[in-house]
């Protein structure tokens, strides 16, 4: 009997790519090419950038698929790789997270259907909570993790995730109205 | 929603990634990168293998076995002798070919098989540095 690879599991995908398989590779980078690419827009990266640092990510995720051993996800694995290619790119360009970009605060939280939109709440948090809470949340690091990787003080992160966290809760929370369906009673 | 219940939805919405427009072209080009990548590493190991073989036959015809002298045992004499035939069997196809492939004039039958060795192990330790010096700034 023999498996499409579209019926294959990236575990399985991973070990076959760990022999030399592109084409089984090919079919990770269809499967979780966008996650990569999403997560490192959130993370701050300009659209090009981000698809760079993505394809990046995914060749170095080749050359050292022997190291996955289907521990996690193979998805949270290429994703702390493109997350660490990231902040190496930051640092290479000397942009460290100090200097923190001006947030937009006037971003909206919730599109126009009323969903939560967390791409345009991202956009209300200044740079150095946007790349703490992406990290944490979006990467899967934790906050030691974290501070090593950006070089801050573990408290520096650990404030940068609480008050990113509390900026998005308060932007993409529903107001009352809104998950009452938009209906207001009037005593 | 409770700031408890917050950071679950929060990784819930981190999770979900809607897929790109131009998912498959971006596929396509890491395939291609990693199909590029492969063959020039095919071609740095057949490279290398080829300047590893060349050295190795040029060693072994260099090799200077008495084995087929008056002094030695009579299987020893019979093996040398054979060994000297092939050695010199080889000396001809290995410089018949490298006359074809234009390496004949190219002056490498004035240095010694040692010094090509060196030479050579000289310029794959030059590359391996420059290696990982690269590495290293990558990282």
């Amino acid at each position: 009997m023999s498996f499409s690879l579209k019926d294959r599991h990236d575990v399985e995908l991973a070990a076959l790519a760990a022999a030399g398989g592109r084409r089984e590779f090919g079919e990770l980078v269809r499967r979780h090419g966008s996650a990569v690419r999403g997560l490192l827009r959130r993370m701050g990266a300009e659209g090009s950038v981000a698809d760079d640092i993505a394809q990046d990510a995914f060749i170095q995720a080749f050359q050292r698929c022997t190291e996955f051993r289907g521990d996690g996800t193979f998805a949270s694995w290429i994703k702390r790789i493109a997350a660490r290619l990231y902040i190496k790119r930051r640092a290479k360009d000397a942009r460290y997270v100090d200097e923190a970009a001006a947030a937009d605060e006037s971003a909206p939280g919730v599109d126009h259907a009323g969903r939560l939109d967390l791409d345009e709440a991202l956009k209300t948090l200044s740079e150095p909570e946007r790349l703490c809470v992406s990290l944490c949340h979006g990467a899967g690091l934790s906050h030691p993790e974290i501070a090593t990787a950006l070089n801050l003080p573990l408290g520096t992160v650990k404030s940068h995730v609480k008050r990113g966290l509390d900026k998005l809760r308060a932007r993409l929370q529903p107001e009352p109205a809104q998950s009452l369906g938009g209906k207001q009673h009037v005593g | 929603m409770s700031a408890d219940e917050f950071d679950p939805e929060i990784e819930r919405l981190f999770s979900k990634s809607p897929p790109l427009a131009d998912a498959q072209l971006f596929a396509a080009d890491v395939e291609s990168r990693l199909a590029s990548s492969g063959r020039v590493r095919a071609l740095a190991l057949s490279f290398a293998g080829l300047v590893g073989g060349i050295l190795a036959v040029r060693q072994t015809m260099n090799v200077n076995l008495n084995l087929a002298g008056e002094d030695g045992p009579v299987a020893g004499r019979a093996l040398g002798q054979g060994l000297n035939a092939a050695t010199a069997t080889v000396q001809a196809s290995v410089q018949s070919g490298l006359d074809q492939i234009g390496m004949s004039g190219l002056g490498l039958g004035a240095m010694s098989s040692l010094q090509l060795f060196w030479l050579t192990a000289g310029g794959l330790i030059a590359l391996a540095a420059a290696g990982v010096v690269r590495l290293s700034q990558e990282a």
